[in-house]
């Protein structure tokens, strides 16, 4: 708790640091933060082009399915790759000044969820104007989305940051492992593809996918996500919280001399 | 609160692994190898150091590169954790150890007295609050509004150390960086150091220039490897390390 109460305490600097990585990011392009919705639309319209007619299902249905999947995978994919290496590019704060560690992750997954915010406004104003139906009170769980990203992206970026700092390869390695989670995932393939495939597993129990259901069920088909759907989205970042406690508590103090 | 620093029996040491071993190839290769190869053994950065330093002193602090100074700065700053012995600091601590950290080069002078005051943990309002002060000490005339790019070493030193001083705390660490300030600068630094040691605060810097070590501090500690070989008046201090080192 007392470890919480300084991230509190330390909250002007981690915001101003996301921030400046914000403007970092947009800085000196002229269409700035646009680029953030540009990037997974164009995307999206070439993704859809093609396996609309590989599944033969709907376009106009099948492309916010694919760009809702795709923002918030971008989020975790960002979160945990550069979270990892937090530690090792905030060196020169973390020599100088003694804050709680998990700023420095909290920091990157703050700067992706407003990267990921910005790109899901695109996404309702798409949605309201394709399927105005699905509009409905049960719009308000998607909104459950934002600290659900944001604890699961924290949580594994630190644990993973803990790693990294010592073994610089981690970051590759993760590549590789995210590439192949997305793959088993259903982020762009609709999960009806892996339940015919008899792969009924990797859609059932795999926290991704309900992760994904907080915002397709309540946009997509204008229905409330399910109580499994929340369970297994809170579990993850549960599970990597106690972890990044655990790890925290043996190797916060080292991780300064591995940078 | 007064500030005080009691280290007793410290030890120190550098995790070796930190320097070998850094990636899992290295790691697997050292698995399968028959010929050992040549062992790096953890550094021991400090060796039984016991220290007492009471408000209001100013200490400076002299060893040659590698004997430990910023090693133990940063130890009673609380970024290294001792290997054994204890340490109380009270009283809150103001480090100044590199001079470019916590500033952003794009951004104006005037705008990085916000963003360092709030990585030495201020708030907004009170980061904007010392910002006048800040501004006449440093005394950078217009390029307080131009971006830190544009500044040279000597510059740098005197905004940092400007918002450090401004900051509050009841400790002041500084890591050699001074030397970079010119002789006004120096003058107003001093200035600067007895209003802080008036308040019953503590100074405690480590410097290879002796002037400014005589200036600004009357205790002296000698480290030499690791180990305090003498701690009394700065200037016998000073005579004791160009003894030690040779430099008479």
């Amino acid at each position: 708790m007392d470890y919480l109460r300084k991230i509190w305490q330390a909250r002007y600097f981690w915001t101003h640091l996301a921030l400046s990585d914000l403007r970092t990011r947009w800085r000196r392009s002229f269409l700035g933060a646009l680029w953030s919705l540009i990037q997974p639309l164009a995307m999206t319209a070439l993704l859809t082009l093609v396996f609309a007619r590989i599944f033969k299902t709907d376009m106009l249905r099948y492309a916010p399915y694919i760009f809702s999947g795709m923002i918030t995978w971008d989020f975790v994919a960002a979160t945990v790759s550069s979270g990892s290496l937090a530690f090792v590019q905030a060196d020169a704060y973390i020599k100088q000044t003694r804050h709680p560690l998990a700023i420095y992750t909290l920091r990157t997954a703050l700067t992706n969820l407003c990267v990921f915010a910005f790109a899901s406004v695109g996404l309702v104003i798409w949605v309201l104007s394709a399927m105005p139906g699905n509009f409905g009170w049960s719009w308000l769980s998607a909104l459950l989305i934002y600290p659900l990203l944001l604890t699961t992206g924290w949580t594994i970026a630190t644990c993973l940051a803990f790693f990294a700092t010592r073994f610089r390869d981690i970051p590759h390695a993760l590549g590789l492992l995210l590439q192949a989670l997305w793959f088993v995932s259903p982020v762009y393939f609709e999960a009806d593809v892996f339940h015919k495939a008899g792969l009924a597993a990797l859609v059932d129990y795999n926290p991704i996918y309900h992760l994904l259901q907080i915002v397709r069920a309540p946009l997509l088909s204008g229905q409330w996500p399910t109580l499994t759907n929340l369970l297994f989205a809170l579990a993850v970042p549960a599970v990597f919280g106690l972890l990044a406690w655990g790890l925290g508590r043996a190797l916060e103090r080292r991780v300064i001399f591995y940078l | 609160m007064s500030a005080a620093i009691h280290l007793a029996g410290a030890n120190l040491h550098y995790a070796a692994v930190a320097y070998v071993e850094r990636s899992l190839k290295a790691l697997l290769a050292s698995a399968v190898r028959r010929a050992p190869r040549p062992a790096v053994r953890d550094v021991h950065a400090l060796r039984d150091v016991t220290l007492e330093i009471g408000p209001g002193e100013r200490v400076g602090l002299m060893g040659r590169n590698g004997a430990g100074k910023t090693t133990l700065l940063r130890a009673i700053a609380g970024l290294y954790p001792l290997s054994s012995g204890s340490l109380e600091v009270s009283g809150a601590v103001r480090g100044l150890f590199e001079l470019a950290l916590g500033f952003e080069p794009d951004a104006t002078g005037r705008e990085n007295i916000l963003y360092r005051g709030l990585l030495l943990g201020l708030t907004p309002a009170q980061a904007r609050a010392i910002e006048p002060d800040v501004v006449a000490f440093a005394d950078l005339g217009e390029f307080i509004d131009y971006p830190l790019r544009t500044y040279s070493a000597g510059m740098l030193v005197r905004l940092a150390f400007a918002i450090t001083t401004s900051v509050g705390g009841e400790v002041l660490l500084i890591d050699e960086v001074i030397g970079a300030g010119d002789a006004a600068f120096m003058a107003k630094a001093r200035k600067r150091i007895d209003d802080v040691i008036a308040r019953a605060e503590i100074l405690v810097l480590s410097s290879h220039d002796f002037a400014s070590l005589q200036r600004l501090c009357i205790r002296g500690i000698v480290l030499h490897h690791g180990r305090v070989v003498y701690d009394g008046a700065i200037d016998s201090a000073i005579d004791e390390y160009r003894r030690l080192n040779g430099l008479v």
